[in-house]
């Protein structure tokens, strides 16, 4: 460790000390909304950091980089957290949740996030992935009063240590094929004639499914809808989010167009694509639950990545980029709007409790449709760009079967996504009326809002900017 | 030599672990896992990491599976009723594998008691190995720090009475 690595790592600094801040803060001064804003404080300056400090080292300690690539999601992460701060200040006040636990859990889950996406390690990925995971375990179950949420953090919890048990072992046999811990020479041994490839080609299967676990692929998607709808909704938010984001992130770092043991990794990634994509499309269609719903679509939208991951290239990996933006911004606010809803007794989740609501809050339920339309890949919205990108990289590394096959899922997926529409626009009204809102739960959604329609009507600048820090 | 005992205690390891986790009573498995944990401390010991083996021990037979027990027995896990069958079929495997790798660990310190027939290149002395942890694995020391520092925050937050409820009663 070094001075310029120190000066390197100073978002990820700012964003650990600070959650300890908070959570000593809090031992003594109890106040949960002060804490929350000094939380969302903290990750807004660890935000601005990592856009405006050039670090004079490209990686840190040889665990991240702290280049274009890492500082781009440092930022990206710090924002998810200091908004999904912002939408939780009434929902955690409301439930007596302890401010200063919360916001420092938050802040550190975010570093977590940071950590992983910039990883060129598998010591770094290792410890990047353990640390959000292990905060999602307790921010999940966070809300002590609520079985569900209790249920949803143990399911998360045991599948999520066997899904660590893996990804330990994955790693561990692709040390044993190659000898070294950095991921772009670990990845040699998975060459086609390397000493030790099947003992790489068994590291690797562990460590996919690990990896299918954390960003719910079929067949390891199971945990997904149950934990969202048992979490708090601003965590549920984070959770599809910031810990499916990451995750890809490191592997467009891992994989950079899977130049070597491309023959067996192909046909394995083609057919989870695939089938995450179907599988996730029909389960979506039966639900009368919008937490359950957003769970389903964001297994069908971890399918739609994972084909511009095996695109690869520059195409491929911009577009997977893109996407992971468009995905976070646009379900970080239907998460926020599901919160800013929410009373003391619960949240709003049944499509009943949404019964003719669009009469009752026309702002926020046009909010969400917007985001509906855009996760729908609905022009002009962030999503449609996004799923643009993603087709157009498919088809130009000849991926055309699957390319066809995601169009179809995104054409199905307008029937669900409508009918929530339907449910709020067309129906009598029915619903009781739900909370008016905060000013910090408006504002977070709105800048959500704003960003789907900007990058969707103008992407080009964020596409330009995903171009120079590939 | 080295080799016939590696084998020996891969063996036990393997069957030990297969016992813990077909065991019924929390407090038998507990007891096979601890049998494991010796088994592939002895292993790395063989392997030349004789500092590994030792935390092996220490840390996992000793510490983890102490709080297992305790956790066992402050929750009253374990069966009451008395099981069926002889008592003998209870209590034989654990004595087995015990006496296999009391064996084994008398046989090495006859025989290779500098565990000179491992690798010796890969020998780390606990100073070389501080020296790799401390600095060139620095970060990750202070990362699993943070972790630790919130797991313990979280165990304690889940796992007591809120507030509210504590003024009410």
């Amino acid at each position: 460790m070094s001075a310029a690595d120190l000066a390197a790592l100073a978002p990820i600094l700012i964003l650990a000390l600070g959650s300890a801040a908070v959570l000593l803060t809090g031992a003594w001064w109890p106040r949960c909304a002060p804490l929350l804003w000094g939380g969302a404080a903290i990750a807004l300056a660890a935000a601005f950091t990592a856009a405006l400090y050039s670090p004079p080292t490209l990686e840190i300690a040889g665990f991240f980089r702290s280049d274009g690539y890492g500082r781009f999601f440092t930022v990206l992460w710090s924002a998810v957290a200091a908004l999904t701060l912002m939408t939780s200040l009434r929902y955690a006040e409301e439930r007596h949740f302890e401010g200063g636990e919360y916001a420092a859990l938050i802040l550190f889950g975010a570093a977590g996030m940071a950590l992983l996406s910039a990883s060129v390690s598998f010591v770094g990925l290792f410890l990047g992935l353990e640390a959000f995971t292990l905060v999602l375990y307790i921010l999940i179950a966070f809300h002590r009063e609520d079985p569900l949420g209790a249920e949803a953090g143990l399911k998360y919890l045991v599948m999520g240590a066997v899904a660590t048990g893996f990804l330990a072992f994955g790693i561990a046999l692709l040390y044993t094929a190659s000898g070294t811990f950095r991921i772009a020479e670990a990845m040699t041994a998975l060459g086609a004639g390397a000493e030790m490839r099947p003992v790489a080609m068994a590291g690797m299967a562990m460590f996919l499914t690990a990896v299918g676990f954390k960003v719910s692929l079929v067949p390891f998607h199971l945990w997904t809808p149950d934990v969202y709808q048992g979490a708090p909704a601003p965590v549920a938010g984070l959770l599809s989010t910031g810990s499916k984001g990451a995750v890809f992130a490191a592997l467009v770092t891992m994989w950079g167009g899977l130049e070597v043991g491309r023959d067996l990794l192909e046909p394995l990634l083609w057919a989870l694509s695939a089938i995450t994509m179907l599988v996730g499309t029909f389960c979506a269609l039966r639900q009368e639950n919008l937490k359950r719903l957003l769970a389903y679509s964001s297994v069908v939208h971890m399918g739609y990545v994972l084909i511009g991951l095996l695109a690869g290239g520059a195409d491929g990996n911009g577009a997977v980029v893109f996407y992971l933006v468009a995905y976070t911004v646009v379900n970080l606010g239907a998460f926020g709007i599901i919160a800013s809803f929410s009373r003391e007794g619960g949240e709003p989740q049944n499509f009943e409790d949404f019964r003719g609501l669009g009469y009752r809050h026309p702002l926020r339920c046009g909010t969400m449709a917007v985001f509906l339309f855009s996760l729908a890949g609905v022009p002009p919205t962030a999503g449609f760009i996004g799923k643009f990108g993603i087709f157009y990289a498919a088809v130009g590394s000849g991926y055309i079967l699957l390319a066809l096959l995601g169009v179809l899922a995104s054409l199905v997926s307008l029937y669900y996504y409508l009918r929530v529409i339907i449910v709020m626009f067309m129906s009598d009204i029915a619903a009781f009326p739900l909370h008016r809102g905060t000013f910090s739960e408006k504002a977070a959604v709105g800048l959500c809002l704003l960003a789907t329609l900007w990058l969707g009507v103008l992407p080009g600048a964020l596409l330009d900017l995903i171009t120079r820090i590939l | 030599m080295a080799t016939i005992i590696f084998y020996i205690l891969a063996m036990t390891a393997l069957a030990a672990t297969g016992m813990c986790i077909t065991r019924r009573n929390p407090v038998h498995a507990v007891i096979y896992l601890v049998n494991s944990l010796f088994a592939v401390a002895l292993i790395f010991y063989l392997l030349g990491a004789p500092l590994v083996a030792a935390w092996e021990v220490i840390i996992y037979a000793g510490a983890v599976m102490v709080l297992f027990l305790f956790i066992i027995m402050m929750l009253e896990l374990a069966p009451t009723e008395q099981p069926q069958g002889a008592g003998w079929r209870r209590w034989a495997p654990v004595l087995l594998f015990s006496l296999i790798i009391l064996g084994c660990t008398v046989a090495l310190m006859a025989v290779d008691p500098d565990a000179a027939e491992g690798v010796p290149t890969y020998y780390a002395s606990p100073r070389i190995f501080g020296y790799t942890l401390f600095q060139e694995y620095a970060l990750a020391v202070q990362i699993v720090s943070f972790q630790l520092l919130y797991a313990a925050v979280g165990a304690y937050y889940v796992g007591r009475t809120p507030r509210r409820r504590q003024e009410a009663g």
